[in-house]
C-alpha cells in the first residue's frame, strides 16, 4: 500500500475568508439566541466581521504569492485586490439595509438575521472567487455567491414584483452555470486539467506549434464566454438584469449590482487571462465586440426609464461594458499592462458611486415615497444632504472629474489606448455622454422642480452615515487613485508566477 | 460491436444538453424550464466523467461529485423561490409572471 501524504493546508492565507465565516456562524447562532427586538446587534456583529476581515489582508505575505489547498486557493495580489473592494462593497451595503431591511418597508417586514448570513454568505464565495487557483474552486465561488443573491432578490416574499425577479434572475443564472461548467468541462477534456497555471502552461506549446487551434478548445472558449457573460450582465446575456433589480429590495439590488458582478470579473480575469491567456488572440475581439454592445445598449436603453432602479439596471449594463473594455485592453503580461488593474479599479469604484446611488434611493423610500423619477422632485428643498450625495453619485457615474468614476473611465480609456483600440476608446466616451442624458436627469429633477408627495420624517443614523461615506469616498478616492491603481498594477505579478 | 470511446461519452452528453437548452428556451412552465436546467447540468457530468475515463484521471470525477452537490443547493433555492411564487401569483406559467416591465 503506498502511503499517501496528506496536504497540510496553510490556514494563515485564508484568515480573511474565516473570519467572515466565523461571523456568519455567530449571525446564525444570533439569529437563534437573540429576540427579535435585540436583532439589530448583529449589525454590529456583522460590521465588525467585515472590518476584522478586511484589516486581517494585513497579516498575509502578498508579495510571496503563496498557493495552498494544493493550488486550489491563491493568495496573490489579485485575491488582495478583490478582497478589499468586496470587503469595503459588503459593509457599505449592511450600512444602507439596515434601516430598510428592519424598518418595514416591505410587507410585514424581513427577517434581519438571514438577510446578513445570506449578504456574507454571497461576500465569502465572491472572495473565494476572488482567490482560485482552479476551476473548481471558480465555479463553487460563483455558485455560492449566485445562490445567496437569489435568495436575496426574493427575499420580499410577500410581494410578487420581489419573487419574479428572484425567478428570472434564478433560472438565467442557472442556465449560465450550466453553460459555463460545460465550458470548464471542454476545457478539462482538451488540457487534462482543472489548474488555472497547468492550463496556460499546456496551453502555450499548443500555441506556438503548427496546425492551429483545437476546435474543442474554441468551443469551451466559447461556453466559458457566453457563462461568464450572464453573470455580468453582458449584451446579449442581460435579460434578468433590469427585472432583477427593479424587483428585489433595495438595498439588495444596489448590492448586487456590485458584488455578483465582482465575482463575474474576478473568474473573467482568473479564467480568460491567467488560464487561457495564450489563447488571447481568440477571445480579445469577442470581449470587445461585447464591449462596445454592452456599453451602447445599456445606456440607450436606460433613457427611456422612469422607475429609477430599472434605470440603474440599465446603468450598470453600460457600465459593465466601460469594464468590458479594460478587459479587452489585454496584450499580454508585461509590467505596463494595464488591462485587469484598470478592471480592478472600475469595480473599485463601482462599489462606491452604484452603492450610493441605490443607497439615496433606499433613504428616499424610508422616507415614505416610491422609486420613480417622479419622487425625486424636489428632493433639494426637503433634504440637501441627500440630493448632494445623489448629484454626486449620479455625476461619478456619468464620469465627470475629479470624481472617482472619471478616473475609472480614464484608466480603462488609457488601457484601450495603450494597445490600440481607439475606437472602443471613443465609444466609451461617446457612451459617457449619452449617459449623462439619463444621469443629469435626475439631478435636474431634484433641484429645479416643486416637491409631490408626502414625506415622513425618519431618522436612519447608519443609512445616512453610509452615503455620507459614499460621498466622500467618491470625492477622495480619485484624487487619491494612485496608490490603489499601483496596489492594483501587481496583478501582473499575481498572474505570472507560474 | 464496437468499442466504448470516449466519443460515445461525449455524443450523450452534447445531445442532453441541447435538449436541456432547447427545452429551457422553448417551455413555458417554471418547473419544466428548471427540469431542464437540471438535466443540462447532467449532461455536463457526464462529459466530466468520460473525459476522466478518457485521460485515467480523477479530477474529473470530482468535478462532478461537486456539481451534484451544488445542483442540489440550486434545487433548494429555486424550488424555494418557485413555491412561493406560486403561493402568490397561482401559477407557474413564466409568461404570466411580468409584472415587471418598462
Amino acid at each position: 500500500m503506498p502511503v499517501v501524504e496528506l496536504v497540510r493546508p496553510e490556514w494563515g492565507l485564508i484568515v480573511p475568508e474565516l473570519i467572515l465565516l466565523g461571523t456568519i456562524v455567530v449571525v446564525l447562532a444570533g439569529d437563534l439566541i437573540l429576540s427579535r427586538r435585540q436583532h439589530s446587534v448583529l449589525t454590529w456583529v456583522a460590521l465588525a466581521g467585515l472590518a476584522l476581515s478586511l484589516l486581517s489582508n494585513l497579516t498575509i505575505d502578498w508579495d510571496a504569492g503563496r498557493s495552498t489547498f494544493n493550488g486550489m486557493f491563491q493568495a496573490d495580489y489579485f485575491s488582495l485586490f478583490i478582497n478589499i473592494v468586496v470587503g469595503v462593497a459588503g459593509i457599505l451595503s449592511v450600512m444602507i439595509s439596515s434601516s430598510y431591511v428592519e424598518g418595514g418597508e416591505e410587507p410585514e417586514g424581513l427577517p434581519w438575521p438571514e438577510y446578513l448570513a445570506l449578504l456574507l454568505f454571497s461576500i465569502l464565495g465572491t472572495m473565494l472567487v476572488g482567490a482560485a487557483g482552479d476551476l473548481l474552486m471558480i465555479f463553487l465561488g460563483i455558485e455560492m455567491g449566485s445562490l445567496a443573491v437569489y435568495a436575496l432578490t426574493g427575499f420580499a416574499r410577500r410581494r410578487a414584483t420581489s419573487l419574479e425577479g428572484a425567478l428570472k434572475y434564478f433560472l438565467l443564472g442557472a442556465f449560465a452555470t450550466a453553460i459555463l461548467i460545460y465550458g470548464m468541462a471542454w476545457t478539462y477534456g482538451a488540457t487534462g486539467t482543472t489548474a488555472l497555471d497547468e492550463i496556460a502552461a499546456r496551453l502555450r506549446p499548443v500555441i506556438t506549434g503548427e496546425g492551429g487551434i483545437e476546435a474543442s478548445l474554441l468551443l469551451a472558449l466559447l461556453l466559458l464566454a457566453i457563462g461568464l457573460g450572464f453573470k455580468i450582465a453582458a449584451v446579449p446575456f442581460h435579460m434578468w438584469t433590469p427585472d432583477a433589480y427593479q424587483g428585489a429590495p433595495t438595498p439588495v439590488s444596489g448590492y448586487m449590482s456590485v458584488v455578483p458582478k465582482v465575482a463575474g470579473f474576478a473568474a473573467m480575469a482568473r479564467v480568460l487571462v491567467q488560464a487561457l491567456g495564450p489563447l488571447s488572440d481568440s477571445w480579445l475581439t469577442l470581449i470587445a465586440i461585447l464591449a462596445l454592445a454592452t456599453m451602447v445598449y445599456g445606456n440607450v436603453v436606460a433613457i427611456a426609464q422612469r422607475d429609477v432602479k430599472r434605470m440603474l439596471g440599465y446603468s450598470s449594463i453600460g457600465h459593465t461594458g466601460y469594464i468590458l473594455v479594460g478587459l479587452a485592453a489585454y496584450s499580454g503580461m508585461s509590467a505596463d499592462d494595464r488591462s485587469v488593474s484598470s478592471v480592478l479599479f472600475y469595480l473599485f469604484s463601482y462599489a462606491f458611486m452604484n452603492i450610493g446611488a441605490f443607497g439615496v434611493v433606499t433613504w428616499l423610500q424610508s422616507r415614505g415615497l416610491g422609486v420613480t423619477l417622479d419622487d425625486f422632485r424636489g428632493l433639494a428643498t426637503r433634504s440637501p444632504l441627500a440630493a448632494i450625495a445623489m448629484t454626486v453619485f449620479m455625476l461619478s457615474l456619468m464620469g465627470l472629474p475629479p470624481l472617482l468614476g472619471f478616473y475609472a473611465k480614464y484608466y480603462v480609456i488609457l488601457a484601450a489606448v495603450q494597445v490600440g483600440l481607439i475606437w472602443l476608446a471613443v465609444a466609451v466616451v461617446v457612451m459617457s455622454a449619452v449617459s449623462a442624458f439619463f444621469y443629469l436627469r435626475v439631478v435636474a429633477v431634484m433641484y429645479f422642480n416643486e416637491p409631490v408627495g408626502d414625506w415622513k420624517t425618519q431618522r436612519t443614523p447608519l443609512l445616512g452615515t453610509g452615503l455620507a461615506l459614499m460621498a466622500i469616498g467618491t470625492l477622495v478616492f480619485g484624487l487619491l487613485s494612485s496608490p490603489l491603481l499601483d496596489l492594483a498594477q501587481k496583478w501582473v505579478q499575481a498572474f505570472g508566477v507560474a | 460491436m464496437s468499442e466504448l470511446t470516449a466519443n460515445h461519452f461525449l455524443v450523450l452528453s452534447a445531445a442532453l444538453f441541447i435538449i436541456g437548452m432547447m427545452g429551457v428556451l422553448t417551455r413555458r412552465n417554471v418547473l419544466v424550464i428548471f427540469m431542464c436546467v437540471e438535466l443540462m447540468f447532467n449532461a455536463v457530468n457526464v462529459s466530466f466523467i468520460g473525459f476522466a475515463w478518457e485521460q485515467n484521471s480523477l479530477v474529473g470525477q470530482t468535478f462532478a461529485l461537486f456539481i451534484i452537490a451544488v445542483a442540489a443547493a440550486e434545487a433548494v433555492v429555486g424550488l424555494g423561490i418557485i413555491m412561493a411564487l406560486s403561493r402568490r401569483l397561482d401559477t407557474v406559467d413564466i409568461d404570466k409572471v411580468r409584472e415587471l416591465r418598462e
